[in-house]
């Protein structure tokens, strides 16, 4: 049964700080409130949210680390908080970052210490460090200590270490934050994998490109509650942001630059004309519509000769960007 | 000396917005068990009396003011070299190291104005020991009080002087805790704190002597239970404290050296 | 049950890299110890031959059976110090992070704590063999009622001593002030356990706090069954003690982790106290 992880009415409220003297302060605001969303297997599913959001803590909850205030989660069917045990054997964190792995042990025994406290089969474990110290590239540091890496290494180990009980379910939180860019692609390149190969990956990240290249579906939170899921695509759509067009041509065109200028006041798109660094000329027109199409005919037609367009659609950064000025 | 008094200032300032609690506690439950475990010896086994052997050595019958005297010796140099040792090392291990020795101020002032702080606190935990050695019956006799403050003038330098070697070796070899415990414990056994040195066998007795507060501490007992004058502690008092002279001539040396091997082995301890 | 062992195994690598040939066990398990050993011995020396002392404490009539006697509350101490260090070195975890790691594996916490104090003792064991057979044979005092002693002094030192370790990691582990804990175990700890003296030279309210340390009874027990030549009838009470302390210890520690690690899933925050 792989029911995904289900996610219903999940509030967390942290309560205040103990005051012995002093008067009673009034209960915070929830850190995750009524936040209900479902992770399913076999795709990467987007976390989004400006700092503060709740996203560290719907994640903590779910790896068990944090227990609901009221709510429930549920991961193929197992409640977070009564199966716990049975929970922490599926899922697995990977945070950003370089804590999680021991200093005076090697990079071998520490990916051996995790497993035997996942209880991985002894055949299997043994095969599958040698197999993910391959997937981070520490095959030849795995005989290492550890205080002796370099940070970069740290952090692979410690990917390293989030894989060892070959979860069913994936939870990154920020996973590439402060990672060498290789380091991050490779392992962008790993989730995408596992991924494909049917494991339920919860992603929230603050690389927005990342989110848009892995994420099949995008949970959009702000202050712990839902404010708006879709795909990046139709999240991108859904807020009505421009697109931009720029065309350069090769050759000063008085006729064609007065066509454009019809079309941007027809569309009722913003406009600008300006040169390249080569000094030809450029346009660039914004509109919600992607008018790329429409701009080439119009500059062809009255005879102007096209050196170079580029087309920009809006990001999913741009919309988050907008809710969040919203 | 411009650093002392703002380098006392600034590490009362620390101190008295983050008191190490620890770090009292610790120092007055060893001052007050030491004296606790010589009260109950003394009254369970020794019957309330000593062997003929620690009269002649010792030179009183005091037992309990014997031990009570060196338990706040003990304190006291235990105290002192904590924070006067440490100070190097915990620069670096707060990065602050490099700052400090970049900055035009010259050593010595600064661990005056370190050991200036630890003495006032010392003070204090000492007061707290005698206060309980009072409780339980101890009673020195009222000391001749120029001589008690030139026998605790001399072992300040005794210890402040140990001290600073001991910092040019922990900065070098990045490390404090092995370093600072074993001077500790080999004092305990050496010098005389609660036992007259003249037990040990004589490869010791000798190797003691060459630890300046041996002779502090025959002084400052001098001054308390026997209530000698400055007289006649002299040879003592001078032997303390050209001996602590000699150990910080020797660890000025030294920490220019150990400070740039600390700085070249590079970072945090 | 074998996760658990897998957990002991794990636990015990762990230590073993972190304890095993580090110049810090060397002296914190036989340099200090011995000095201190020899300071004990000449600070009481000038009342254990104080005339008359023989009568009170008989064994201070022969200085080997004194320093045996000594070497014992030395041995003893040490062993069970070094679980007060482990357990403050396992205390880092929760600052470094690994802490979280552990929590998030389905690894039994109580097992980890266990397996964590065991592994301590096993690293440390050796050198304590050393001075144990050092102490022995300096002194030439051994005296058993029976072979069978050996084991049940063996026995009466570890199991408490992993119980002792145990509780002292749940309770450092969800502590700020680790430092405190491990100061008020330092000193305090001998005085109270009779590692210095005779226990019957102790006020009755200091023996009291002493019983609740398994150190004392451990102590007596080591004493009884190695230098005393008493049997297990004689040390009964004492064994008894100890079984019942180190089950209450057992207890303890299991409700210390389920608390803080419940505290934790709360507030967010590893630490309790």
């Amino acid at each position: 049964m792989s029911a995904g992880i289900v996610i219903e009415r999940l509030t967390k409220t942290f309560p205040p700080p103990r005051r012995v003297f002093g008067k009673r302060r009034p209960a915070p605001a929830p850190a995750v409130d009524g936040l209900s969303l479902t992770i399913p297997a076999g795709a990467v599913t987007g976390l989004l949210g400006l700092n503060g959001a709740g996203k560290t803590t719907t994640i903590k909850m779910l790896a068990t680390l944090l227990r609901p205030t009221s709510g429930s989660a549920t991961v193929d069917g197992l409640d977070v908080v009564r199966d716990a045990r049975e929970v922490r054997r599926r899922i697995n964190l990977i945070a950003g970052g370089e804590r999680m792995v021991y200093a005076r042990m090697t990079g071998r025994e520490n990916l051996w210490y995790f497993g035997q406290l996942y209880d991985v089969p002894r055949a299997t474990l043994h095969r599958r460090i040698g197999e993910l110290l391959d997937l981070v590239g520490l095959t030849d540091a795995a005989g290492t200590l550890v205080e002796r890496y370099s940070r970069g290494m740290r952090q692979r180990l410690s990917i390293a270490r989030g894989l060892i009980n070959s979860p069913a379910y994936l939870l990154l939180d920020e996973p590439t934050l402060g990672l060498d860019a290789p380091i991050a692609r490779d392992l962008r390149a790993v989730v995408a994998d596992l991924a494909a190969g049917g494991v339920g990956v919860l992603l929230t990240s603050h690389y927005l490109a990342e989110v848009e290249q892995l994420c099949r579906y995008v949970h959009v939170i702000d202050r712990g509650a839902l404010v708006a899921e879709g795909s990046p695509a139709e999240l991108t759509a859904g807020t009505r942001l421009p697109h931009t067009v720029e065309l350069t041509l090769t050759d000063p065109a008085p006729d064609a630059t007065k066509a454009v200028d019809a079309l941007a006041a027809r569309a009722g798109a913003e406009v600008w004309h300006d040169t390249d660094i080569d000094g030809r000329p450029r346009v660039t027109l914004r509109h919600p519509d992607d008018l790329a199409g429409e701009l080439t005919t119009t500059v062809v037609r009255a005879g102007g000769a096209i050196a170079r367009v580029e087309v920009s659609p809006p990001t999913l950064e741009d919309a988050i960007l907008a809710m969040a000025a919203r | 000396m411009p650093t002392a008094l703002p380098t006392m200032r600034r590490n009362w300032l620390v101190t008295i917005r983050a008191y190490p609690w620890t770090y009292f506690v610790g120092t007055v439950a060893t001052g007050v068990l030491t004296v606790g475990l010589a009260y109950l010896a003394f009254h369970a086994i020794g019957g309330g009396q000593v062997s003929a052997v620690f009269l002649a050595d010792g030179g009183t019958s005091d037992y309990l003011g014997y031990v009570t005297v060196g338990a706040a010796a003990l304190m006291f140099a235990t105290r002192m070299v904590l924070w006067v040792a440490k100070a190097q090392i915990t620069e670096q291990r707060e990065g602050t190291l490099e700052s400090q020795l970049l900055a035009p101020a010259r050593r010595l002032p600064y661990l005056v104005g370190v050991g200036l702080q630890a003495f006032t606190t010392t003070v204090a935990e000492v007061a707290v020991m005698l206060a309980f050695a009072v409780a339980i019956g101890v009673r020195l006799p009222a000391p001749d009080p120029l001589a008690l403050l030139c026998a605790v003038a001399a072992a300040g330098v005794a210890v402040f002087g140990v001290s600073v070697p001991l910092s040019a070796i922990m900065i070098s070899v990045g490390e404090a805790h092995i370093t600072q415990n074993t001077l500790f414990v080999g004092m305990a056994l050496l010098c005389g704190f609660t036992f007259p040195p003249a037990s040990l066998p004589d490869p010791l007795r000798w190797l003691g002597e060459a630890l300046p507060l041996t002779s502090g501490l025959r002084a400052l007992r001098g001054a308390t239970l026997h209530h000698e004058t400055v007289g006649a502690i002299l040879p003592d008092l001078l032997l303390c404290a050209g001996l602590g002279v000699a150990y910080l001539a020797a660890g000025l040396r030294l920490l220019g050296p150990a400070e740039r091997t600390a700085v070249r082995r590079g970072g945090a301890a | 049950m074998s996760a658990a062992w897998r957990v002991v195994l794990a636990e015990a690598l762990k230590q073993h890299r972190r304890i095993f040939g580090t110049k810090l066990v060397v002296f914190s398990m036989l340099v200090w110890p011995v000095l201190t050993l020899a300071t004990t011995y000449y600070t009481i020396l000038p009342v254990t031959a104080a005339p008359g002392a023989a009568e009170r404490w008989p064994l201070v009539g022969e200085p080997q059976r004194l320093a045996a006697f000594l070497a014992a509350g030395a041995l003893a101490y040490t062993f069970f110090f070094s679980l007060v260090q482990s357990a403050w070195h396992f205390s880092f975890e929760r600052v470094s992070g690994t802490l979280e790691a552990l929590f998030l594996t389905p690894a039994s916490r109580l097992a980890l704590v266990v397996a964590n104090g065991s592994g301590a003792l096993v690293q440390n064991a050796w050198l304590f063999g050393a001075f144990a057979v050092a102490a022995a044979a300096a002194t030439g005092t051994l005296h058993v009622a029976h072979p069978g002693m050996y084991p049940v002094a063996v026995a009466a030192l570890l199991v408490p001593a992993v119980a002792w370790g145990a509780f002292l990691n749940s309770l450092l582990m969800f502590s700020r002030d680790s430092a405190f804990l491990y100061t008020l175990l330092d000193d305090p700890l001998w005085f109270v356990a009779g590692v210095r003296l005779p226990l019957f030279a102790l006020p009755l309210w200091v023996k009291a706090i002493g019983l609740a340390f398994p150190l004392t009874t451990s102590l007596a027990v080591l004493r009884g069954a190695l230098l005393d030549g008493e049997g297990v009838r004689e040390l009964g009470g004492d064994l008894a003690l100890l079984g019942g302390l180190s089950a209450a210890l057992f207890a303890l520690t299991a409700v210390t982790l389920r608390v803080g690690e419940r505290h934790a899933q709360k507030t967010g925050s590893l630490q309790l106290f």
